[in-house]
C-alpha cells in the first residue's frame, strides 16, 4: 500500500513588541518570575484591556509580506477555557475577522520550490508558564509571559512531509525575522508551532482522521516528531485500524509523540466578541505608512549587493538570507573598501565560526567594527590573510580589536623587501643542498623556501614580496 | 434543558449543584430558557447584531512600557504561593 | 451639628461658612453608619484612612471642588487600593485591590471621603439585595423590606442621611430600581460616560456606574467628577463633559416627553398609576408637552438582557478561579477539582444560575439562537429609541412597576417573576442611554420612583428636567422615621 502524508501548521509567533497585547508592561524574556505582570496580566477583577498598536502593525507588516488580504476592522473574541496559566479564563484571540486571510509562502525543500497558501494569521494573547516539577506536589505559575502578542499563522493541509514542514517553518524564521515582526528566537518560544497530521492512500480525495502535536520549538523536533507521528499513523492504517483525532504532545527525550489526557468533556470554547473591546480600525492612511516603511525582503537584498558591492550572485543569496548577516554585512561595509573580502570572511570563517558555536552574528563577540578593520588590514597588507585568522580566533573569544592584537603580539606583515631579501639571503646560505636540488629540477622545494622564510618571520612576511624574490634568488 | 445538559455546562463553567437543590435549579434553567426562548418569535434576518451600545472604534495604545513590579502584592493576594509563584495543585499533562 | 438627610450642597455651605469642619463630619457620618448599623448597608467602613484624610483635608483647605471633604460610600464592586472589595460574594471576601477604580479616584481626586463600602446583590445579580453574602440590607422606609438592588446598600445609606451621596453601577437598573424603592435620585449615565476600570464586571456591554443622590443637582455635582475618556477603558467615551450643574436650572418650556405606548400602565397598581398621572400634571405646568411614542421592540427587552447579561457574566467570573486571589476551596484532589469546589462554594445561587444560563446560551448549538439573537434584537431597540428620539426629548415611565416588597416574597420560587421587575429599566442599558429616577411620592408609606430616559449622552437634559420637578415638589426631600433601626 502506498500512503501520502497531508500535514497543516499553526505557527505561533511572538511579536517583538515592547509590551504585551493588551497591557504595558514588558515582554522581556528571561525576567525574574511574575516581574513583567501587571493588573491586567495578572485578570484582577475590574481590569480592562488596551489594544498595541505596534502589534497590529507588525500583524499587518506579516501580511503584507505574504500577499495577504489586510482585514483593515478587527474585532477580538474571548476563547472561554479554564486553565492554570489562563489568568482571565479565556483567551483575547480573533475568530471570525482575523486581521490576516489568505497569502502564500514559497518554501525552497532540496531542490524544488513549492508555494504553501495561508489560510489566515490571527493576533492573539499567550499564556503564562507551569512549572510542573520543581516543586512537590504542585504546579507553580508565572505570568510573565500571559498577554504577550502572538501572531498564529495557518497554513492549508499542503505540506507532505516532514522535510518540507522544516522548510516551511525556516521560510517562516526568515521573513518574520526580516520584517522585524519577531526575533524568530525558537530557544526562547518566539516561534514555535503545532502540526496536523494525517495520512491516507494515494491519490484518495478525502483527508485521513488527523491527529494535532502541539508545541514543536525547534527545526529539528518539528522533523522528528512529524516523522514519528507518520510512521505511528501508518502502522495503525496497516493493520486496518483507525487513528484517533486527538491531540499529542511530542517527548523529545523518548523521541515519541504520545496522547495528552482525554477530557471528560469535548471543549466547547464558547466564542464571542470580546465586549471590553471595540472593534480596532486601521485607517488607510496608517496602511500606507506601513507599505511605504516595508522592510527590503531577501530577494531585493541580493539584487542589490550585486548591483552595489559587486559580489557574486552566489554571495549575494546567502549573505542576503539572514537578516542579522545581511544587517551586519551592510554595516561593515561602509568602514570597508574590499566587499568581496569582507564577503568571503562571512560566508567562510565567520559562518563556520557562527554553526559550531550555534549562535546568530549579533550574539557572538565580534562587532561590526573589529571585523572591518580585521578586513582592512588584510586589505592593505599589514596583516596576511594567515596571520588574520589567528586574529580572528581572538577575536571570537576577547573581543579585542585587530588592531590591539597585531600591536601586542607583534603581526604586522613585513614588506620590506630589504628585510626579506636578508632573511632570503641566509636561508639560501643555510640550505646549499637543497639550493642545489632545487635548481636541477625539483620545483617543488620553492614551498620549502616559503616555509623557512614565515618561520624565520613568525609569518609575518607578506607571502607575494617572498614569492617575488625568492624567485629571482633561486633562478 | 435535560440532565446532561445541565450537567455539561455545569462543567464547562467548573461549578457544580448541591443535590438537594439540583431538580430546583435545572427547573429554573428551564423557566429562563424559555423566557429567552421568546425571542425566536422576532425576525431578525438581515439585522446585524449590536455586540456594544458605542458604535464606535476602540483607541489603540504606543507600544511603550508604563508598569511596575507588582508582585509582592499579587502574590500577597493568592491563596497559595511563595516568594515567586502562585501555586495550583500538581498537574499532570 | 446634625448632618444627617444633608445634601451635598447644604453640607458645602456648613462646610464653607465653618459651622462644621470636615473632620466633624466625617466623624458624624461614621456615627450614622454605627447608629444604623442594622440597616447592613456597609460590608467594610474605611474609618481609620477616611478619618486621617478628613484630618489632612482640614489642615490643607485648597480644594475647591465641591466635593472636598464630603463624605461618600462606594459600592463595593469598585476596587478600592487596600480597602477590602468583595462583590458582597464570598468568593471575594478576603480580596484586597492593589489599585483603585477610576470613577472612585476622581471622587476621591476631588476631595471627597469615602468612609465605606456598600452592601449589594453579589456581583450585582439581583434587584432586592438578597443575593448578597453579607445579608439583606433592609429598606430605610420598612424594616423587613427590601431597598432594591442591586445597589441597596448605597440607596440605603444615602436614604438613611448616613451619606449624602454614594456611587452605584446600573447593568439593568441596578442605580434607578434602589434609587426609586428608597426614595432618593439615582442616575445611570450614558454607556462609556464613565470609565469602568476598577469596575468588578458584571455585563461589560451594559455596566455603567453612576451616583446615587438626594438631588439630582447633588447627583450633577458626583457626576462632574466621575466622567471623562480613561485610555484605560477604551469604551470609555473620548466626548466632552458638560458642566452639569451649569445649566440645571434651565426652564423647560416646551420639552417633548414621550410616554412609550408598550408599557400598559393601566396594568400597574392603581396608587402608583395615580402616582405617575400626578407627575404627568407637574410637568405640564413647567411647559412640557407629552407625546405618545411606539418602541414596538421594547418588550423584548427581559429576554433579551436575561440572554446578554447572562453570557457575558458567565466569561467574566471565569476569573474567580481560585488560583490567583479569592476564596480556594481546601483538600481538592487536582486543578479541575479546585476550579470547580473553589467556584461552587465561592458563588451564590443567583450567580450560578446566571453563569450557567450564560454558558448555555454561549455553547455550540446555542449561540445563534439565544446570544446572537439578543444582540440582534439589541440593535432592533436601539433603533427604536433612535427613532423615538427624533420626536421627543426624554422619555417618562414609572421605575418599577412596585414599590419595595417583602425579604423573601419574589422571585424565590421563581426566579423570572424578579427578573420582570426590570422591565422598566433595562431597555437603556441595552441601547447604552442615559435615564434618572427621582422619588415622586409613596404608596403605602414606601416611596415611588419617576425615571426620565434620555437620548445619548444627554444627562444635562435628563438632569435640567428632574432637578425642575424637585424644585417643584417636596417628595425629595422626604425622611424615613428609622426609628426601628436604632
Amino acid at each position: 500500500m502506498s500512503w501520502e502524508t497531508v500535514i497543516g501548521l499553526e505557527t505561533h509567533v511572538q511579536l517583538s513588541t515592547k509590551t504585551k497585547l493588551f497591557s504595558r508592561a514588558s515582554t522581556a524574556f528571561g525576567a525574574s518570575p511574575n516581574t513583567n505582570v501587571n493588573l491586567i496580566d495578572c485578570g484582577l477583577p475590574g481590569v480592562l484591556p488596551s489594544v498595541n498598536k505596534e502589534a497590529f502593525y507588525k500583524a499587518i507588516r506579516f501580511g503584507m509580506a505574504i500577499d495577504a488580504q489586510i482585514n483593515q476592522v478587527s474585532i477580538f473574541d474571548r476563547k472561554n477555557y479554564f486553565y492554570a496559566d489562563l489568568p482571565k479564563g479565556y483567551q483575547i484571540t480573533q475568530m471570525d475577522l482575523p486581521i490576516v486571510l489568505g497569502g502564500s509562502i514559497n518554501i525552497v525543500s532540496g531542490e524544488t520550490t513549492k508555494t504553501i497558501n495561508i489560510t489566515r494569521a490571527h493576533l492573539e494573547e499567550d499564556a503564562g508558564k507551569s512549572i510542573h516539577d520543581e516543586y512537590d506536589g504542585y504546579s507553580a505559575i508565572d505570568l510573565n509571559r500571559a498577554g504577550t502578542p502572538l501572531l498564529e499563522i495557518v497554513s492549508e493541509p499542503e505540506i507532505s512531509s516532514a522535510k518540507e514542514a522544516v522548510a516551511y517553518m525556516k521560510a517562516m524564521h526568515q521573513l518574520v525575522t526580516y520584517l522585524d515582526v519577531s526575533d524568530g528566537n525558537m530557544a526562547q518560544g518566539s516561534l514555535r508551532c503545532d502540526a496536523n497530521v494525517s495520512i491516507r492512500k494515494k491519490g484518495d480525495k478525502d483527508l485521513g482522521t488527523r491527529t494535532e502535536i502541539k508545541n514543536i520549538n525547534s527545526f529539528k523536533f518539528i522533523e522528528k516528531a512529524i516523522n514519528f507521528e507518520i510512521k505511528r499513523q501508518i502502522k495503525i492504517l496497516e493493520k486496518g485500524e483507525t487513528v484517533t483525532q486527538e491531540t499529542r504532545l511530542y517527548d523529545s527525550s523518548k523521541d515519541e509523540t504520545r496522547s495528552m489526557r482525554s477530557k471528560e468533556f469535548a471543549n466547547d470554547y464558547r466564542y464571542f466578541p470580546e465586549p471590553d473591546l471595540l472593534p480596532v480600525v486601521i485607517s488607510d492612511e496608517e496602511i500606507k505608512r506601513i507599505k511605504d516603511e516595508f522592510p527590503e525582503l531577501p530577494s531585493e537584498k541580493e539584487m542589490r549587493y550585486q548591483q552595489d558591492f559587486k559580489i557574486s550572485a552566489y554571495d549575494a543569496q546567502i549573505i542576503a538570507s539572514s537578516k542579522s548577516m545581511a544587517d551586519f554585512f551592510e554595516a561593515a561595509a561602509e568602514q570597508t573598501g574590499n566587499y568581496n573580502l569582507l564577503a568571503n570572511w562571512l560566508i567562510g570563517e565567520i559562518s563556520a565560526y557562527l554553526n559550531k558555536e550555534l549562535i546568530e552574528i549579533n550574539e557572538s563577540k565580534l562587532s561590526i567594527a573589529n571585523v572591518a578593520i580585521l578586513i582592512n588590514r588584510i586589505d592593505d597588507q599589514t596583516i596576511s590573510g594567515k596571520i588574520g585568522k589567528a586574529i580572528f580566533e581572538e577575536m571570537c573569544i576577547s573581543g579585542i580589536s585587530p588592531d590591539e592584537i597585531i600591536e601586542s603580539q607583534g603581526l604586522k606583515q613585513i614588506s620590506d623587501d630589504g628585510a626579506i631579501e636578508e632573511i632570503i639571503n641566509s636561508v639560501i646560505n643555510d640550505n646549499p643542498a637543497q639550493v642545489e636540488a632545487y635548481r636541477g629540477g625539483k620545483d617543488k622545494l620553492f614551498g620549502f623556501f616559503v616555509g623557512q622564510v614565515m618561520k624565520l618571520t613568525q609569518g609575518k612576511a607578506n607571502p607575494k614580496t617572498v614569492n617575488a624574490i625568492l624567485n629571482e634568488k633561486l633562478k | 434543558m435535560d440532565q446532561e445538559t445541565v450537567r455539561t455546562i455545569c462543567y464547562l463553567a467548573r461549578l457544580e449543584i448541591d443535590q438537594k437543590k439540583s431538580e430546583k435549579i435545572q427547573k429554573d434553567l428551564e423557566t429562563i430558557v424559555d423566557l429567552i426562548g421568546g425571542l425566536q418569535n422576532i425576525d431578525t434576518s438581515a439585522i446585524e447584531p449590536l455586540y456594544s451600545p458605542l458604535e464606535m472604534t476602540a483607541s489603540i495604545h504606543e507600544d511603550i512600557e508604563n508598569s511596575d513590579n507588582q508582585k509582592e502584592k499579587f502574590l500577597k493576594n493568592a491563596p497559595e504561593s511563595n516568594d515567586d509563584y502562585f501555586f495550583v495543585p500538581r498537574v499532570v499533562e | 451639628m446634625n448632618i444627617q438627610f444633608k445634601s451635598i450642597i447644604e453640607l458645602r455651605e456648613m462646610l464653607d461658612n465653618k459651622s462644621i469642619s470636615i473632620t466633624e463630619l466625617t466623624q458624624e457620618s461614621f456615627l450614622l453608619a454605627k447608629k444604623y448599623d442594622e440597616l447592613n448597608c456597609f460590608v467594610t467602613m474605611n474609618e481609620e484612612v477616611g478619618q486621617k484624610k478628613a484630618d489632612a483635608a482640614d489642615s490643607n483647605n485648597k480644594n475647591s471642588s465641591m466635593l472636598f471633604g464630603i463624605p461618600l460610600a462606594q459600592k463595593d464592586l469598585f476596587c478600592t487600593e487596600n480597602l477590602r472589595t468583595t462583590c458582597s460574594s464570598k468568593i471575594l471576601s478576603n480580596f484586597i485591590p492593589p489599585y483603585t477604580a477610576t470613577a472612585v479616584k476622581k471622587l476621591e481626586d476631588a476631595g471627597s471621603i469615602t468612609i465605606g463600602k456598600t452592601n449589594m446583590d453579589e456581583f450585582a445579580m439581583g434587584s432586592s439585595n438578597e443575593t448578597s453574602f453579607f445579608g439583606n440590607v433592609h429598606n430605610p422606609w420598612k424594616k423587613g423590606y427590601v431597598p432594591g438592588g442591586s445597589s441597596g446598600g448605597s440607596a440605603a445609606a444615602v436614604a438613611a442621611g448616613i451619606v449624602p451621596a454614594a456611587t452605584g453601577t446600573d447593568t439593568g437598573g441596578s442605580i434607578r430600581q434602589p434609587a426609586a424603592h428608597c426614595g432618593i435620585t439615582g442616575l445611570k449615565p450614558t454607556y462609556g460616560r464613565v470609565s469602568r476600570w476598577g469596575m468588578i464586571a458584571f455585563a461589560s456591554s451594559l455596566d455603567q456606574a453612576g451616583p446615587l443622590a438626594r438631588t439630582a443637582e447633588d447627583c450633577a455635582i458626583l457626576l462632574n467628577s466621575m466622567s471623562g475618556y480613561d485610555s484605560k477603558d477604551t469604551t470609555s467615551l473620548n466626548s466632552d463633559v458638560p458642566d452639569f450643574l451649569a445649566n440645571i436650572n434651565q426652564p423647560i418650556d416646551g420639552l417633548k416627553i414621550g410616554i412609550i405606548k408598550e408599557f400598559n400602565l393601566s396594568d400597574l397598581d392603581s396608587e402608583v398609576q395615580a402616582r405617575f398621572e400626578e407627575s404627568k400634571k407637574t410637568y405640564e405646568k413647567l411647559g412640557a408637552k407629552f407625546i405618545e411614542v411606539s418602541l414596538p421592540n421594547i418588550s423584548a427587552s427581559v429576554p433579551t438582557y436575561y440572554s446578554i447579561a447572562p453570557a457575558e457574566c458567565s466569561s467574566n467570573l471565569s476569573r474567580f478561579d481560585g488560583v490567583r486571589f479569592g476564596h480556594r476551596a481546601k483538600n481538592t484532589t487536582d486543578l479541575n477539582d479546585l476550579y470547580i469546589k473553589s467556584r461552587s462554594e465561592g458563588f451564590g445561587d443567583e450567580v450560578k444560575r446566571r453563569i450557567l444560563i450564560g454558558t448555555y446560551a454561549l455553547s455550540a448549538g446555542y449561540y445563534d439562537a439565544y446570544y446572537k439573537k439578543a444582540q440582534q434584537v439589541r440593535r432592533l431597540i436601539k433603533n427604536d429609541f433612535d427613532q423615538v428620539f427624533q420626536s421627543v426629548d426624554v422619555l417618562m415611565t414609572p421605575t418599577s412597576p412596585n414599590t419595595a416588597f417583602e425579604f423573601g416574597s419574589k422571585g424565590t420560587q421563581n426566579p423570572v417573576e424578579l427578573y420582570l421587575e426590570d422591565l422598566f429599566t433595562i431597555s437603556s442599558n441595552l441601547a447604552g442611554l442615559p435615564a434618572i429616577s427621582i422619588p415622586h411620592g409613596q404608596v403605602n408609606s414606601l416611596p415611588v420612583g419617576l425615571q426620565l430616559i434620555g437620548n445619548f449622552l444627554k444627562e444635562d437634559q435628563l438632569l435640567n428636567t428632574a432637578h425642575l420637578f424637585q424644585k417643584n415638589s417636596d417628595f425629595h426631600l422626604a425622611q424615613p422615621s428609622l426609628e426601628d433601626f436604632s
